[in-house]
């Protein structure tokens, strides 16, 4: 998934600040305060994890209302337009999917079950064939039984021209990646082929891909696999009152102001292992800018005393004071995200290989955590996956971590043997003071490897659009990108292939190594996950070693406080958020 | 009085015309491509050419100009569906109705702006007028200082301290939320309370300070000391005399605050997470939305032109030698 721009641009101010008042010292911008969070392997559960109701929550009640503020608008709740973590965070709500991840309230592990489906699915041997079948019982809010119609009715409506936004996963496996040529959605009437999709029953629901997926029961646990009764489809105008088929249905939203979900009586928990639905009620208050969020949090006064942010990580300026107080600290969530920050380098421009080890060498992560906010809101890093990734193993071929106020000794003598001396590079950044900081950051310790630094800043809403531009000026420019699912299917295709390079793509690199390109390919079709995972990792570490498209150094991590009314505030680490479905206030 | 206003609403439309071409086309001079916010991760040129061609943006740009001005006077169909006029367009980020945003948004603002005008008003003026009448005096010193001090400070610094104070600590005041006039009336004024003081202080300061350089101004011309060496009586003087001589560079300063704060109260909002018109403004451009950037300058410039006309009007009844033609 994809933090919103509008967040990155939005958390940057309060980032700085943060830097600023840490001095580089202890506290937020050192390490001694923050626990190492704790990562786990997500697995696939069975079909008796997928039977409802979820495992409750200690000490828990029903009742209640919690108050969720967020800095940014959800801009869309149509289902097949979710796709960005404040959007993900919430969906759960109102919107059952095939499958869904289960979190155990005692222990905080992870596991992938079935939601809407009886169990994550029955594959063909060649994993290109799955089947799943629908529970008893499950309806939505208006009473009416939801059926594998409805979930492949909400497939077909991905295909139409306005449905841009969320996951492509499941339409281009099934049609390709011209989908909407094959087939324009059931507006005009036509229905997906049972070639494609076909439903035997109203219970079960049959996905013919055309080519072996073996991570599919975790694509099917994006918001956008989700059932859409037709007859109350409205198209576009669908975004602004979804049909409920969770524990809550939509009393109203307000674009950019504010969302209130109200229960839905027709949600039966004995169908649902995820969903615990404590509180009566969820009253989102959108746009409230940091620090005054945190600061809200913090106080808890008055209905703040019953109110979390489930995707907002906290104002760095207020992590000393969090962090320093075993109160606030008490009520603290600090885990991994899947994002993974990255120096990208420009290989269109900086050619030599031995040039873009140079700058990796030279890298200063330790600084740059500091300049960023600290360690309770990145841990130094040195892989292309996050640690979050099923089979994450750890390298680190240019000392990132063993030597992370970087190596310019070593950096003076790969530009030697490269034959360059006088080396001058543009480092892009959006123009905000957490930016620029990194990019002060980063020139101060380049300079030690005798490289001449160009600081080039970008306004912050046309940074990507720059920068995405295939023939860019720069040479440096900071990217990040997250797994939708713990496999790095979700992160090396997109953005270390080689063929799809185009202005707008994610390869910001542009990597373009034959190898690389067929091994997506091979490992693409490995029908077995844990074998896919670990050569993803193989290969993200070759990419590393031998093509040194960009210097990771970063994985982000989720810190926020949340109001002393509540309790079971768990964490999705697939997603890198707090976990709605377990909390309850007090 | 009637070919006066005429002038100047004819006029006041031209600025808007005007104001709305240069705002559409500066768009068009960013780099930045709304398409990309709207493309999902895994973005690809068809996705953006389709993006583009839903957003209109693959029409030349005065073409869509043109048609972005016909919306505004006789509505518009567009891929979402039927937009009534005045038609600003469907936001870019969530598809929504732009005035149908606008309108949500307004009275937030509208409060806030009628209730910091009044504050600031009350208070500034007030204040100049007692300093004024009592040049030199410890109370004089005292508001001069704090009018100083007031003008120097700034609402996103005074603002978290007064929350932090007033609302967290002594939980005297709401700490700032939306007005709701049709469920809570009563929780709509006492939720803005907080936001319009802090607001008015930066006013005040200003209004106490021009008040009392022009009320000292007014009471040392000849026509007061006239009056006053004619013995009649000094608090008609003050007020009908030296007053209503100050009163004109005061409403013009009024009008041109009030068009302001009406238009959007960006950091106040902002400070205070009020849902108004400058929120919204800072939301649209984070979010690269034209149609609701538009939407938003024109709704804040039309505010502003309008208090200039009626300021103007209003000149002809604070000082009968101005005839307006």
């Amino acid at each position: 998934m994809r933090k919103t721009h509008y967040a990155a641009v939005l958390a940057v101010g309060a980032l700085s600040l943060s830097a600023c008042s840490s001095g580089g010292g202890s506290g937020a911008g050192g390490t001694a305060d923050v626990a190492k969070p704790t990562v786990q392997t997500i697995t696939l559960g069975s079909a008796a994890d997928s039977q409802g109701p979820a495992p409750a929550v200690d000490g828990a009640k029903k009742g209640g209302t919690v108050n969720d503020l967020e800095q940014d608008d959800f801009n869309h709740l149509d289902p097949g337009q979710l796709y960005v973590s404040n959007q993900q965070a919430i969906a759960p709500l109102y919107s059952r999917t095939l499958t869904g991840y289960k979190v155990d309230p005692k222990s905080g592990s992870e596991k992938l079950v079935g939601d809407l489906a009886t169990d994550t699915g029955e594959a063909s041997a060649d994993k290109k064939t799955w089947t799943y079948h629908l529970k008893d019982g499950l309806k939505y809010e208006d009473g009416t039984p939801i059926t594998s119609q409805d979930v492949k009715y909400g497939i077909e409506r991905l295909y139409a021209d306005f449905e841009t936004e969320g996951p492509i996963y499941v339409q281009t496996w099934l049609s390709g990646q011209d989908y909407r040529k094959v087939y324009q959605g059931p507006y005009g009437g036509k229905d997906l082929p049972d070639s494609v999709i076909s439903t035997p029953d109203s219970k079960t629901i049959v996905f013919h891909f055309q080519a072996p997926h073996a991570d599919a029961p975790y694509a099917m646990s994006m918001p956008n696999v989700s059932p859409i009764p037709k007859a109350k489809d409205t198209k576009q105008k669908y975004d602004q009152h979804p049909v409920s088929s969770g524990p809550y249905k939509i009393e109203s939203y307000n674009a950019g102001k504010s969302l209130v979900l109200v229960r839905n009586d027709n949600w039966d928990p004995k169908t649902d292992p995820i969903r615990d639905a404590y509180p009566d009620k969820w009253n989102f208050e959108l746009g409230i800018q940091d620090p005054g969020l945190t600061e809200r949090l913090m106080a808890g006064s008055g209905d703040d005393k019953d109110a979390l942010s489930l995707s907002q990580s906290a104002a760095p300026s207020q992590m000393v004071t969090i962090l320093g107080d075993s109160k606030l600290k008490s009520r603290t969530v600090n885990q991994y995200q899947p994002f993974v920050e990255e120096l990208s380098i420009n290989t269109s421009r900086v050619k030599d290989p031995k040039v873009r080890q140079a700058i990796a060498y030279a890298f200063p992560t330790k600084q740059v955590q500091q300049a960023l906010g600290g360690a309770a809101q990145m841990d130094v890093g040195s892989n292309l996956l996050s640690p979050t990734i099923g089979g994450f193993k750890p390298y680190d071929p240019y000392g990132k971590l063993t030597n992370p106020n970087g190596d310019p000794a070593k950096a003076k003598e790969l530009l030697k043997e490269a034959g360059v001396s006088n080396l001058k590079l543009t480092l892009a950044f959006a123009n905000t003071p957490k930016w620029r900081n990194f990019g002060t950051t980063l020139k101060n310790a380049f300079a030690k490897a005798g490289i001449d630094l160009q600081l080039q800043s970008i306004d912050a809403t046309s940074y990507y659009t720059l920068v995405g531009k295939v023939n860019n000026p720069y040479d440096l420019y900071r990217t990040g990108w997250g797994a939708d699912w713990g496999n790095g299917s979700t992160v090396i295709p997109p953005v270390r292939d080689g063929r799809i390079i185009a202005d707008g793509v994610a390869n910001y690199t542009h990597i373009n190594d034959p190898h690389v390109n067929s091994e997506i390919d091979r490992i693409n079709a490995i029908t077995d996950l844990k074998t896919q995972q670990a050569e993803w990792e193989k290969l993200s570490e070759y990419i590393l070693k031998n093509d040194s498209p960009s210097v990771p150094f970063g994985y982000d991590k989720f810190f926020n406080i949340y109001g002393e009314g509540l309790g079971g505030v768990t964490f999705r680490q697939d997603l890198g958020v707090i976990n709605a479905n377990t909390v309850y206030v007090k | 009085m009637l070919r006066f206003l005429v002038r100047r609403v004819l006029g006041a439309i031209v600025i808007l015309i005007l104001i709305s071409a240069v705002t559409y086309f500066l768009f068009f001079a960013l780099p930045a491509d709304p398409a990309l916010l709207s493309c999902g991760k895994n973005c690809n040129p068809q996705t953006v050419a389709l993006i583009h061609h839903n957003l209109g943006l693959d029409q030349p740009i005065p073409v869509q100009y043109w048609h972005y001005m016909v919306g505004l006077f006789a509505g518009r169909d567009m891929p979402i569906g039927h937009c009534n006029a005045p038609c600003f367009g469907f936001s870019f980020a969530n598809q929504q109705p732009v005035w149908d945003i606008i309108k949500d948004r307004y009275p937030t603002t509208l409060t806030l702006a009628v209730m910091g005008a009044a504050i600031f008003l009350t208070i500034g003026v007030g204040l100049g007028l007692i300093s004024a009448a009592r040049q030199g005096s410890l109370f004089d010193k005292i508001a001069s200082g704090i009018s100083l001090t007031g003008q120097s400070v700034q609402i996103y610094f005074i603002g978290p301290l007064a929350i932090y104070l007033f609302a967290d600590n002594l939980g005297w005041l709401d700490r700032g939320h939306d007005v709701d006039w049709a469920h809570n009336p009563v929780g709509s004024i006492t939720g803005m309370i907080l936001p319009a003081l802090v607001m008015s202080v930066i006013f005040w300061s200003n209004y106490s300070r021009q008040t009392r350089s022009l009320m000292v101004e007014q009471l040392s011309e000849e026509h007061v000391r006239t009056a006053r060496a004619k013995g009649m009586n000094w608090r008609y003087v003050f007020f009908r005399y030296a007053l209503r001589g100050a009163m004109g560079p005061i409403i013009t300063i009024f009008g041109i605050d009030l068009g302001s704060v009406f238009g959007g109260a960006i950091i106040t909002e902002t400070t205070f997470g009020l849902h108004g018109i400058g929120n919204l403004a800072v939301a649209a451009v984070l979010q690269t939305d034209l149609p609701l950037e538009m939407g938003v300058m024109l709704f804040s410039a039309a505010s502003i032109v309008l208090f200039n006309v009626l300021i103007d009007a209003s000149y002809a009844f604070i000082d009968p030698r101005i005839r307006l033609a």
